[in-house]
């Protein structure tokens, strides 16, 4: 196993690197300069005395080799032309509430999509089952946006049962800490729910289709001739069989969320790494922007390597050698 | 038996989610509070190597204070100056020298006195190459500021010049004996180190920063003016969108949002309990033709394009009124704006006249004009990220083509646009000024500001620098006036750029709010004076 995941751990670093040597290609070698000042009464030799602060009138390969060495000896991505601030500071604060965000959608599509699938499993082919195949189908053809525009419209807006924006309420840094983690659950629940809700169709279907297959299956029949009743059948028996195929949804939801959460963060106010990437990609904020696809990157290996794990231990068919 | 199960799992989230929304049902508002959502960004209190933004500036200005503040009364006249750290001052005879004495009764909110030294260290920074400062250049003519007593400072300058109040005035008075331990070289490599050193001399004290979410500003009690601020606590919340701040003052959940959109505007109108104001915010968009490029060579030519072009028609449907068409890069707002110019009436007919006297005419019948065998085909390039110019583009693409002129609209990253308008290697091209109270010009439209400048158009009329350059050295700009207008004639007749709109800034606030004044210098102008009735 410790070689498994030293091996799995080595092909994620060269992987990181590939990664990070085409985002500084890209960056680098598109049209345009960052230091360029967008202001007329902002003097031209401004721009030159901040191309040399930052480096940028070295050749491209010394800028490629110092920016690396600085990330790889001292975790120092740089600062944000934009901000001035360091870049692995910026995204030190904005991680969490993106890791917080995904980590709830991932929960709230999992509840849902495993809801639904049930109630689609436990009767094939009936009107309920058509209307959970229809609806998973809907909304994962929904786009992201568009529900989490409409949500903050009917829900908070308009009907006031969840806040509008923010990840916070204003000044809540005077609340306890337990009255902070329930404003926070109050501004998260939404978004979660609008980020989770497109997976939630996929996950729904997946179920469906493997309790349904799980019924068919000798060790199917064989728990239902014990005697066994229909809700042990399908929420032990039939979920673990099911169990390695949402596992491996996981990891695949992992990219999709990241990138739901860019628009669902500038939709919901939410202060993550979608929203100052963003502003990073329309300010050309280089250092941040490849600091942000490094992190994008480095999570959506890292979610892959959890699945796979996490697979070996539940699927014995699966083995790491 | 399963659906049961499977209905307690979704009633289970559902109560989770209801349990949370419970803490975020409605509390009686808060008076001594006021929140406002703006799009900002505050990684460093130190406005040197902060962002060169308004909403950036218009925060810091909350905490620091310039000498002399600029009035927001440029519509009746050349900028006037009220006191601000300064209580008043004076220009030596020959106007090289400007004595300037500060309050008496400003202090530092650790209780230190605001103090010449600070005026000078502020003045070394601000012209330091190691940090570099942005709007150094308004300090270029001052070649020393010195200390006279504690309480007055001496303003040196190369030469007389109109400008004088304004370089003085440009940039805040920082806190010398908080921030001089660290070297001028260190300051860009650590902003946060200036949030830990953070002595304040404006209306507000910061009471608390959540990155990326909002600063909380409280009453600073040790304040000059007597009974300001009226608020104990400003909240400033950021949002990334325009739509998402809207939301947020629907709610309820911020008082006032500036920076709106022209849609968002629209679901704010007519809200009850909402108002909505729209100001000037001195800046102007426009389509610069390259006059080096055989399409724009001759202004009958670019006055025909004028003519071809729907501006009220962008105004109406990409700006819904919240804008007025353009006619002048003096715009409408300012004191010099000459309001006998008519704007180019929108007339296709009478373009096509105009290209054809100016010879261009479709001989091989394909819909194009062409002259001398050059077809009327151009790249239409903009920014990416803008999306009002965009379907601008879009608009006189559609415009143009009607009179057999094919532009091609583009989009582009805003560093390469302005690298290559710079080096005049594009077309036409749509881009935004921000003019300055100075009302000094050159840097657009003289012939010296051509070759890598900002006079992308690469237009160069002899009588148009005279009168540029003559402008710039005038001690009194409103004796100019004349000149201003002749100047504004010129460019409106020759349409080196065609001024498409000027667009105007939204802001919304809660109505029970008084006194909320934003202006064009700065959304939260005159901030200590807000209030609730």
């Amino acid at each position: 196993m410790i070689r498994f995941v030293l091996r799995r751990l080595l092909a994620a670093a060269i992987l990181l690197l590939i990664v990070l040597t085409l985002a500084f290609a890209v960056v680098a070698l598109a049209p345009g300069d960052p230091m360029a000042p967008t202001d007329p009464r902002i003097p031209p030799e401004q721009a030159e005395r901040l191309r040399a602060l930052y480096g940028l009138d070295q050749p491209l390969p010394v800028q490629y080799v110092r920016w690396l060495g600085a990330v790889v000896l001292h975790w120092d991505w740089g600062q944000s032309y934009r901000t001035g601030q360091p870049v692995a500071e910026l995204l030190f604060d904005a991680l969490p509430p993106t890791l917080l965000l995904a980590g709830a959608a991932l929960l709230a599509q999992y509840l849902l999509g495993i809801g639904l699938g049930l109630l689609a499993a436990c009767r094939p082919n009936s009107r309920l089952d058509l209307s959970v195949r229809v609806a998973s189908l809907v909304v994962y053809a929904l786009p992201t946006f568009w529900v989490g525009l409409m949500a903050v419209l009917v829900v908070a807006v308009g009907l006031g049962l969840a806040p509008a924006g923010g990840m916070t309420s204003a000044a809540a840094f005077e609340l306890g800490p337990v009255a902070a983690a329930l404003d926070v659950l109050a501004h998260l629940w939404l978004p979660a729910l609008v980020l989770g809700l497109s997976m939630a169709g996929d996950i729904a279907r997946y179920t469906r289709s493997s309790l349904i297959e799980f019924q068919a299956t000798e060790a199917g029949r064989a728990a239902r001739a014990r005697g066994l009743s229909e809700t042990r059948i399908l929420l032990v028996h039939g979920l673990a069989h099911a169990a390695p195929r949402l596992l491996q949804l996981a990891s695949v939801s992992a990219p999709l969320l990241l990138s739901g959460a860019v628009v669902a963060e500038v939709v919901f106010a939410w202060p993550g790494l979608g929203t100052a990437t963003l502003l990073a990609i329309q300010s050309g904020d280089i250092p941040v922007v490849l600091a942000a696809t490094a992190y994008g990157a480095g999570l959506v290996i890292a979610a892959s390597l959890a699945a796979d794990l996490l697979l070996t231990r539940l699927d014995p068919r699966i083995s790491v050698e | 038996m399963i659906p049961v199960v499977a209905m307690r799992l979704l009633a289970a989230a559902g109560l989770a989610a209801i349990l949370t929304w419970g803490c975020a049902s409605d509390t009686p508002p808060d008076r001594t509070r006021l929140t406002v959502g703006m799009r900002f960004e505050y990684p460093t209190p130190n406005e040197l190597i902060g962002p060169s933004t308004l909403s950036y500036s218009a925060i810091s200005n909350q905490f620091f204070l310039p000498l002399m503040a600029e009035q927001p009364d440029f519509r009746d006249g050349p900028p006037t100056w009220a006191p601000g750290l300064a209580t008043d001052w004076e220009f030596s005879e020959d106007r090289l020298q400007l004595t300037v004495r500060l309050r008496q009764d400003a202090r530092w909110s650790d209780g230190e006195p605001v103090t010449a030294e600070d005026v000078r260290f502020s003045w070394l920074a601000q012209t330091d190459p190691d940090i570099p400062w942005s709007y150094s250049l308004y300090k270029e003519s001052i070649t020393d500021v010195e200390v006279v007593d504690a309480g007055t400072v001496r303003f040196h300058f190369d030469a007389a010049g109109p400008t004088a109040l304004a370089d003085v005035s440009t940039g805040l008075i920082l806190p010398k004996h908080a921030w001089e331990p660290r070297p001028f070289a260190e300051w860009r490599g650590d902003p946060g180190w200036f949030f830990e050193h953070l002595v304040t001399g404006g209306p507000f004290l910061l009471e608390n920063r959540t990155p990326g979410q909002e600063l909380v500003l409280g009453r600073n009690p040790d304040y000059f003016e007597d009974g300001l601020p009226r608020l104990e606590r400003v909240v400033l919340r950021t949002a990334s969108d325009g739509a998402a701040l809207t939301n947020l003052l629907l709610a309820g959940e911020v008082d006032v949002a500036t920076g709106l959109g022209a849609t968002d505007a629209q679901r704010i109108a007519n809200q009850p309990g909402l108002r909505l104001i729209a100001y000037s915010n001195r800046q102007f968009t426009f389509v610069s033709w390259n006059t080096r490029r055989p399409w724009f060579q001759d202004a009958e030519t670019r006055r025909a394009l004028a003519m071809a072009i729907d501006r009220q028609a962008m105004v109406d449907t990409i700006w819904h009124g919240y804008a007025e068409v353009g006619n002048s890069p003096i715009i409408s707002s300012v004191w010099a704006h000459d309001a006998g110019l008519e704007p180019w009436p929108h007339d296709p007919r009478a373009a096509r006249d105009l290209l054809a006297a100016a010879g261009w005419t479709d001989g091989d019948g394909d819909g194009i004009l062409e002259r001398d065998g050059v077809p009327f085909r151009f790249e239409l390039a903009t920014f990416a990220g803008a999306p009002a110019r965009w379907d601008a583009m879009q608009m006189i693409q559609a415009d143009l083509r009607a009179i057999g002129i094919d532009a091609q609209p583009r989009r582009v990253e805003p560093g390469a646009l302005i690298q290559r308008m710079r080096d005049k290697d594009f077309d036409a091209a749509a881009s935004a000024f921000a003019i300055d109270t100075s009302l000094d010009l050159r840097y657009a439209f003289h012939s010296r500001s051509i070759p890598g400048g900002d006079n992308y158009a690469a237009y160069a009329n002899p009588e148009l620098d005279r009168l540029l350059d003559s402008f710039a050295t005038r001690l009194d700009p409103s004796a100019g006036l004349e000149d201003l207008h002749r100047l504004q004639r010129i460019l409106h007749d020759d349409q080196p750029i065609l001024v498409l709109w000027e667009p105007l800034t939204l802001a919304a606030f809660n109505e029970e709010l008084e006194s909320v004044e934003p202006n064009a210098l700065s959304p939260l102008a005159n901030l200590q004076e807000w209030a609730w009735r």
